[in-house]
């Protein structure tokens, strides 16, 4: 398991904050950010991309192998190696609805 | 797990002399109801544990005007080597959406100001689409309900009801040291919005066909932004919770959240009389529209409950409970144990 900076792909897996959702990613590319991937991933794995208000969430990636929070501006094949785990957590606000 | 769609919703909307006023292609989330379904007969266990099968969103005609107009909409979930199973939703699921395009309507004068509309859902045949090229190959890998045996009577001989219990509901047991836990967190940042992240077990009765929650710990959130109105959950409250889950070591899976509704706060801002407090529908059994958004986004699934601390001016602090009910996010009754939680 070495750094993939030689290699187009890399495989990973992701999970949402509950670990009851988990999705393996057999091809992420090396090139792109971690910003691109959380985007990518959050509709293959069906989260929410906005709150309540229509606002657009914000989730950060943990990579488990580290115990960090990624930048969504890192590359993919700077920061992570194959089969490396992450999870996508979000910012997000429980709230008072209107009196 | 992913939703097929081999039809195409969209709502009519009409005015107040049945005029059509516009057809709007129908925006929902299905996946509440894609996750009840797929929970609702896990429970009765005719549906695998591990197993997802492949999904997919049907309508359900109209009994008199029949196709293309709906009375509902159906999930059904397709098992190898299993008849399919399918669980049923009302037009009603459409009524948010529908009362959204009411008011762009309204904005596009197409609909007058509190003029009274009614909605139709119609469904076509939906047209294959081309799969993108390239793109992430991503398989489902979700590990299977986390359940373990139990007998549910001997819960429910140790359980004392809270609330509205409804015989279709999953049964939630929730330690009285969690509740008590809460209200302490509550009462120690009185005016402020706090909370916690709810753990603790699926258990599955067999002879009873019956799947539900023990919820063993609370773990005060850290890392919030609170304020009177509002609690921030952030990228490192989730991850300071996963730690002290792995560091109990208990078995233990994350069920849920809970908060503080600081509704004396709120009352004293909007200087509400002592009676109005009593009535406002802010003071039991209220779930914001933020609040569904957490559950949505970090708790998903269908077992997911979320417990809301009321903290009113005009009475002890009280708890509701609430919880995906055929799709929808609704209050629920729970049954309190009053015994320490082993945690074994």
């Amino acid at each position: 398991m070495g750094k993939a900076e030689t290699t187009l792909e890399i495989p990973l897996e992701i999970s949402d904050v509950s670990g009851q959702k988990v999705f393996s990613v057999a091809n992420a590319p090396t090139g792109n950010t971690v910003g691109e991937l959380v985007h990518e991933m959050l509709g293959k794995m069906n989260l929410p991309r906005n709150d309540a208000s229509g606002a657009p969430l914000t989730y950060q990636a943990r990579l488990e192998r580290e115990g960090r929070h990624l930048h969504a501006s890192e590359r993919i094949g700077d920061a992570l190696e194959r089969g490396d785990k992450l999870t996508l957590q979000p910012n997000i606000d429980a709230g008072q609805g209107c009196c | 797990m992913t939703l097929t769609f081999p039809y195409r919703f969209a709502l009519v909307i009409c005015g107040e002399e049945g005029n059509n006023l516009g057809t709007v292609v129908a925006k929902r989330d299905w996946e509440p109801a894609h996750e009840w379904t797929r929970f609702f007969h896990q429970r009765k266990g005719e549906l695998a544990l591990g197993g997802d099968g492949s999904a997919s969103v049907l309508p359900l005609w109209e009994h008199t005007l029949g196709e293309p107009y709906c009375r509902g909409y159906r999930i059904q979930i397709v098992q190898p080597g299993r008849r399919p199973v399918a669980s049923d939703f009302p037009i009603t699921h459409f009524r948010d959406f529908a009362g959204a395009v009411a008011s762009v309507f309204v904005g596009q004068k197409k609909l007058r100001e509190g003029e009274t509309y009614t909605y139709m859902v119609v469904a076509h045949p939906a047209q294959a689409e081309a799969s993108a090229a390239g793109g992430l190959s991503v398989t489902n890998v979700s590990p299977g309900l986390p359940v373990q045996d139990a007998s549910l009577d001997d819960f429910l001989r140790r359980g004392q009801p809270s609330g509205v219990i409804d015989a279709d509901d999953m049964p939630v047991f929730v330690h009285r040291q969690v509740l008590d836990e809460a209200a302490a967190l509550t009462r120690a940042h009185e005016g402020i919005e706090v909370g916690g992240i709810l753990i603790g077990k699926l258990w599955r009765d067999v002879d009873a066909n019956e799947i539900f929650v023990e919820i063993t710990a609370q773990i005060a959130a850290e890392y919030t932004l609170g304020t009177n109105v509002k609690l921030t959950f952030t990228a490192q409250t989730w991850a300071a919770a996963d730690a002290a889950l792995r560091l109990r070591n208990k078995g233990e899976v994350p069920v849920g959240y809970h908060h503080a509704h600081p509704v004396k706060t709120w009352c004293k801002g909007k200087e509400c009389t002592p009676e109005k407090q009593k009535n406002c529908h802010l003071a039991k059994d209220f779930f914001s529209a933020d609040d569904e958004a957490v559950m949505r986004a970090a708790f998903p699934r269908a077992y997911s409950i979320a417990i809301v601390a009321n903290d009113t001016a005009f009475a002890d602090l009280t708890f509701s409970m609430f919880g995906n009910q055929e799709g929808l996010t609704q209050p629920r009754g729970f049954y309190v144990l009053e015994e320490k939680t082993s945690g074994a």
